[in-house]
């Protein structure tokens, strides 16, 4: 009755359900993980502003960007994916979010970024509202872990106006 | 297996995997490598099967003790009644 076979599916059981025990409680710990992220971002230069075809209107940035996102890891951190978005305001929509730039940092050793970088996506509306427009940069990070649950947040960077009339 | 070695080997088996879950995390944690745990466990796991799962005379401590050939005859199963094997067989129906 009692085979090696039984004993064997019986410790794979166990095995598996403490894997997942062990695979929560690392999550969970995260759960307590404080980072202090430091980061800041500044339009250096606004590359060209028109109005396409369509009639949408379409930016194109420099900016730099500095962020120290080291404290974001932990010992259940596989990889940070950090993106910076430009959000405003419009008569047709209370909140617009256009992704400027992203990047996926590997490792705690990767993690302090210091980059000037032309805008990866150009900053295109839907309509053509962005003339004189208030922006204000976003930085967003995803924490992926080894196991878990994914953490999310954001940081408010800095404000930039666009000019009043376009560039060509 | 005898039924001590049952109870052993089970027990065994949950300790030996509950230990090495928390030794693993424990070493996981401080080394902070993610990797390192699984790696713990798994071998956590394999000494556990390698323990528990083979038939090691280690659980043959506690044969059961069968009553020898002489002393079953003294006390004889009780026989089936004539009556009631009779009521059992309901062959007649088959040939109708």
């Amino acid at each position: 009755m009692h085979s090696w076979t039984q004993r064997l599916m019986g410790a794979a059981t166990t095995a598996a359900v403490l894997l997942a025990a062990a695979c929560a409680a690392a999550s969970a710990l995260d759960a307590f993980h404080v980072p202090a992220v430091q980061a800041q971002a500044h339009v250096t230069k606004i590359n060209r502003f028109h109005k396409q075809i369509n009639g949408n209107d379409k930016v194109t940035l420099t900016f730099n960007v500095s962020a120290n996102l080291e404290s974001l890891f932990t010992w259940n951190t596989k990889q940070v994916f950090v993106f910076l978005t430009a959000e405003y305001e419009n008569a047709k929509n209370s909140l617009n979010q256009v992704s400027l730039w992203d990047h996926i940092v590997p490792d705690k050793e990767h993690a302090n970024l210091q980059l000037e970088v032309k805008s990866k996506y150009p900053l295109i509306d839907q309509g053509s509202s962005l003339r004189g427009k208030k922006v204000q940069l976003v930085l967003h990070w995803h924490v992926m872990p080894n196991a878990g649950a994914m953490i999310r947040n954001r940081m408010m960077l800095s404000e930039f106006k666009l000019p009043d009339a376009y560039s060509s | 297996m005898d039924w001590q070695g049952q109870k052993r080997a089970e027990m065994l088996m949950q300790v030996l995997l509950v230990a090495s879950a928390v030794a693993a995390f424990l070493a996981g944690y401080v080394r902070a490598d993610f990797q390192f745990m699984l790696l713990v466990y798994a071998a956590g796991v394999v000494l556990t099967a390698l323990v528990t799962v083979p038939n090691w005379p280690f659980f043959n401590r506690n044969p059961l003790k069968w009553l020898d050939a002489a002393e079953a005859e003294r006390h004889p199963r009780p026989q089936v009644s004539a009556g009631a094997a009779a009521g059992g067989k309901k062959k007649s129906g088959k040939n109708k």
